[in-house]
């Protein structure tokens, strides 16, 4: 059965309330112990199998290599009987035949032994599986776990201030009001920064020659009286 | 990155938006972080072996208008999808806006993910505001 369904069962079950885990925390390390145990398991069935796998393939070098002796003796043997040494042909023969009966004999271990190095891998492939799910299942524990105690702080103060009717709404309220004066802030910085900005540009203009002078002289105040008294 | 380290990362950081992180650590190890675009909601940070787990609880059960349980509990399954980067949820009688990420996720990726949560939870809320007490 799931995990999750059993722990779907424990929190509509209402065993979540506050300070009160719904996780078993003698279940959780159990279960951590037994992932461990079988990875140990696993190395070393992997370790075993290294070895097997080795001697599988010594003995399929062993058996290539009888294979190749009965054959020369066996193209030796037909010399042999082309050449009518029939006497030399037959102990050939019979060292043809020792050979094929160990190479039979090897040809069985090595498929044995094959057939049982497949066996345990398949073997560690499907306990491997286990593991990964049990991972899978032991982390939707602990994620339950964790948001468990993420959340219990804060409902403990939901707790607290149920008495407070609108607390959603006086929350909200208060982030409206500061983000409005924080936009209102940021304008004023903008304003002021617009500001500044015309001041600069002003400076700039008046340095070039360009619009009204911002400091009238003395001199440019006589020469205007003195046009004016000339136009009278 | 421990959430020790990840306290230390957000204090010193101000966002693009300007949003700043208040992050502390409580003993039981779960950080809490108030980001400055929300600061009445804050976002509890807890790790497991594979992700970063980032929690908003939004309100109690309790504080729903008892009637309008069923409309607000099918406006929250309306609305979850449409949310980006967060999920709404219940956890106990606690309603939550939650995020997960990676561990192995980088600080810039989470701080907006922390920014969008906050922003979310600003939303969701509105909208289920008339439901509640």
């Amino acid at each position: 059965m799931s995990i999750l369904k059993n722990i779907l069962t424990a929190i509509r079950g209402g065993a979540s309330e506050a300070g009160e885990s719904i996780i078993d925390a003698n279940a959780v390390r159990i279960l951590e112990q037994e992932i461990r145990d079988a990875e140990t398991a696993i190395g070393k069935a992997k370790q075993s199998l290294t070895n097997l796998k080795a001697t599988e393939i010594q003995l399929k070098r062993e058996l290539n290599s009888l294979q190749n002796d009965a054959a020369s003796y066996e193209s030796k043997a037909m010399q042999a009987l082309e050449s009518n040494n029939e006497a030399l042909a037959g102990e050939v023969a019979a060292r043809i035949a020792e050979i094929e009966a160990e190479a039979a004999d090897k040809s069985a271990e090595h498929q044995s032994l094959s057939a049982q190095v497949n066996k345990i891998n398949s073997m560690i492939r499907q306990r491997e599986k286990t593991i990964q799910k049990n991972r899978r299942e032991l982390e939707k524990i602990k994620t339950v776990e964790q948001l468990q105690k993420a959340t219990s702080s804060m409902s403990t103060n939901f707790a607290a201030t149920s008495s407070s009717e609108h607390r959603v709404s006086k929350a909200l309220d208060r982030v409206k009001q500061k983000q409005t004066n924080w936009e209102d802030k940021m304008e004023a910085g903008e304003w002021m920064a617009e500001e500044s900005r015309g001041d600069e540009l002003d400076k700039k203009l008046s340095a070039a020659g360009i619009g009204a002078s911002s400091s009238v002289g003395g001199a440019s105040v006589l020469e205007r009286l003195k046009q004016k008294k000339a136009g009278q | 990155m421990s959430l020790s380290e990840l306290a230390f990362k957000l204090n010193d950081h101000v966002t693009n938006e300007g949003t700043r992180f208040d992050a502390v650590l409580s003993e039981e190890g779960v950080l809490e972080v108030v980001c400055s675009n929300n600061d009445e909601f804050p976002i509890n940070i807890v790790k497991t072996d594979t992700q970063l787990l980032a929690i908003t609880p939004l309100f109690d059960a309790k504080e729903v208008q008892a009637e309008k349980l069923a409309e607000l509990n099918e406006e929250l399954l309306y609305m979850s999808p449409a949310i980006p980067l967060s999920s709404i949820g219940r956890q106990g009688s606690t309603y939550i806006l939650f995020g997960a990420m990676a561990l192995n996720t980088v600080f810039e990726n989470i701080v907006h993910e922390l920014e969008i949560q906050a922003e979310n939870t600003l939303e969701v809320l509105q909208v289920v505001e008339p439901l509640l007490v």
